[in-house]
């Protein structure tokens, strides 16, 4: 099969290669303007930008719905026009905002639809697409229903698994997840990238939201309005360092404090803070002098209770326990290491001391963080940032993108 | 009313349904043999639907009588003028709802069959013409309940139907002959309605419950057929 030459490819290669690509449409209209574009194997390139931007186009490009005017496309060093189209497309996987199920056939059917072109029995197609309900994350009971009897989510799932069914190397994804409403659209962000972590396709997805190009993109490349780049690269350099005022305009405003997602909290220093178990006194939280105490489970138990103030403590029985008295809620623990220093200054925001209190894998307390401690991270941060992204662009003027963890979420 | 006709007349009134039957649903059938690939080719070069769509209009404004008289030359005093006649006409019928199954197929679904692999032929075959079946299937019903009804006129150019039961009763000024043809065409027509909607259902169990609470759509599209018009219109 076509696709067997796929197998094992080498880290850090290209798997689609743009070379002068332009496609220019009989009425004059160029959609995308003198192209180059490097995917590397088995990474998500999000394509974002305006309507009419190009990259719709370019991304049909790539399994031939669109032919180029000039330039070449390669597919694994090979030009794709060399092969032929429907061979071409069965190694590719292909999924579009309005799901392009068939309403004719049951779920399990539709699913198995590559397979069945590729000469599958029906029974083993079948078998593979109830395989893939399971790894898209949906009841295999759904496998005999027809498409018009799932909600738009589950439609949308059913097209992530058909275009999944024939293993392909390449996924490419249309405005995917645009047509459900924002929760919906959150968790198929999330499934698609831990499919990404598990599966390592070659994902392009396109898309015209900021947000999701940075949630889900290794890669994201930003188009000008009549099809030609104007910054392609990882999302937290778009971020950080937008190449014009275009690109800072597109990120939008609260680019800073968006970047934060891509910095670990490894870094960060924290404090061992006023923390005191549910059987400690009120005389003895008054006796740390805090404003604020977090109170735990107790001696042996670090999980997080609550906040409760110096003030409200002032006016009780010094000889009751915490754990007897009302606390403020905590609003969101981070967790040291694995969340970003965005989610440590949300916890820290939303905190009515304050602080943002950091805990382990298991959701005990490790310590807690100030905004100043908060603050020393996010410069040390930024400044390790900037410099590499300078190295980046001033060694590879964007054309190599370096091999680098997604945003930490 | 005279009841006791029908009984000694039993045999006549079966072979002349039978026969009316014959040509109600063969015309029709040959009719969506012939409006399958052109209704392809309009759905697939636009350019090639509002001519085809003039000339059927055209077609369909001819007295069915004033059709089978002209073939008779040709054909001789035969079924054949009448089959012909009625193919012509359930195709104008069949047609424009072809290329309407056709068209509405959702770009998104054409789209998506393309660019998982299908051949043009392939996706045709397995995915346009099953997702188009119900509006076809709409257009057949119309197509073969106004054949039925149209094959009366036959008789009038002697090709045994049921209008021979309306011609001879109306001779010998004779009510029940004129009621029982009349019945028996109606039930005729219904039979066949009811067998064509029991196929559309078999062939198309996605459909179901999707019609009625979803997507009215082939309803739709046979009440705004433009060449459509009610079923025994016809002179």
């Amino acid at each position: 099969m076509l696709w067997d030459a796929f197998a094992g490819g080498a880290e850090g290669r290209w798997l689609i290669t743009f070379e002068g690509v332009t496609k220019r449409y009989p009425d004059g209209t160029v959609a995308v303007d003198d192209l180059d574009l490097d995917v590397p194997d088995g990474k998500t390139m999000v394509l974002v930008g305006p309507s009419g931007c190009g990259k719709t186009t370019t991304l049909r490009m790539i399994n031939r719905l669109v032919d180029p005017t000039e330039g070449r496309i390669l597919l694994n060093g090979e030009d794709i026009r060399a092969q032929d189209p429907a061979r071409l497309r069965r190694g590719i996987g292909y999924v579009i905002q309005q799901t392009g199920l068939f309403p004719h056939r049951t779920v399990e059917d539709n699913i198995a639809t590559v397979p069945v072109l590729n000469g599958w029995r029906r029974a083993k197609a079948r078998a593979r697409a109830r395989e893939l309900l399971t790894t898209v994350g949906l009841d295999t009971a759904l496998a005999k229903r027809y498409p018009h009897q799932l909600s738009g989510g589950q439609q949308q799932r059913v097209g992530v698994a058909r275009a999944l069914a024939a293993d392909p190397p390449v996924l490419l994804m249309d405005e995917p997840f645009s047509a459900v409403d924002p929760v919906v659209r959150g968790q198929l962000q999330e499934q698609l990238i831990s499919l990404q972590n598990e599966l390592r396709k070659t994902i392009v997805l396109v898309t015209h939201d900021i947000e999701e190009a940075i949630k889900v993109g290794d890669n994201v490349a930003l188009y000008h309005p009549h099809g030609t780049l104007a910054q392609l690269g990882p999302p937290e350099r778009l971020l950080g360092s937008p190449a014009d005022d275009y690109v800072a305009g597109f990120v939008g405003f609260d680019r800073g404090i968006r970047r934060l997602s891509f910095f670990r909290t490894d870094g960060l220093s924290l404090s061992a803070g006023p923390v005191l178990p549910g059987s400690a006194t009120v005389a003895s939280a008054l006796k740390t002098g805090e404003p604020w105490i977090l109170v735990v489970g107790g001696e042996a138990d670090l999980t997080p209770r609550g906040w409760v103030s110096a003030e409200r403590l002032a006016g009780l029985d010094g000889e009751a326990r915490l754990a007897d008295v009302a606390t403020d809620s905590f609003g969101h623990t981070f967790t040291v290491g694995d969340d970003s220093l965005r989610a440590a200054l949300d916890a820290a925001v939303l905190s009515p001391a304050g602080v943002a209190i950091g805990v382990d894998g298991e959701g005990r307390v490790v310590g807690i963080a100030t905004f100043d401690q908060l603050r020393a991270a996010v410069q040390a941060a930024q400044a390790a940032q900037d410099a590499l992204d300078a190295k980046d662009i001033l060694n590879e003027q964007g054309a190599q993108l370096r091999q680098r963890p997604g945003a930490i979420r | 009313m005279m009841w006791s006709w029908i009984p000694s007349n039993w045999s006549e009134i079966l072979s002349l349904t039978r026969a009316n039957a014959f040509l109600g649903i063969v015309s029709p059938l040959i009719g969506l043999a012939i409006s399958l690939p052109l209704g392809v080719v309009a759905a697939r070069w636009r350019w090639f639907y509002p001519p085809t769509l003039v000339v059927v209009n055209v077609i369909y404004a001819i007295p069915s009588l004033a059709l089978f008289i002209i073939l008779i030359p040709a054909f001789g005093l035969t079924d054949t003028p009448v089959v012909i006649g009625l193919t012509v006409f359930s195709l104008c019928v069949i047609l424009p709802n072809v290329v309407a199954g056709l068209r509405g197929v959702p770009a998104s679904v054409k789209q998506s069959a393309t660019a998982m692999g299908y051949g043009p032929l392939r996706r045709l075959l397995t995915v346009e013409l099953p997702l188009a079946t119900p509006v076809i299937i709409a257009g057949l019903r119309v197509g073969v309940v106004s054949s039925i009804s149209l094959a009366s006129v036959g008789q009038i150019i002697g090709v045994s139907s049921l209008g021979y039961l309306f011609i001879d009763g109306l001779q010998r000024s004779f009510p029940t002959e004129i009621y029982v043809g009349f019945f028996c065409v109606i039930v005729l027509a219904l039979i066949c309605d009811l067998i064509l909607v029991g196929i559309r259902r078999a062939l198309t169990p996605w459909a179901s419950g999707r019609n009625r609470a979803v997507r009215p759509r082939p309803r739709w599209v046979l009440s705004s057929q433009p060449a459509a018009p009610g079923a025994g219109a016809r002179p």
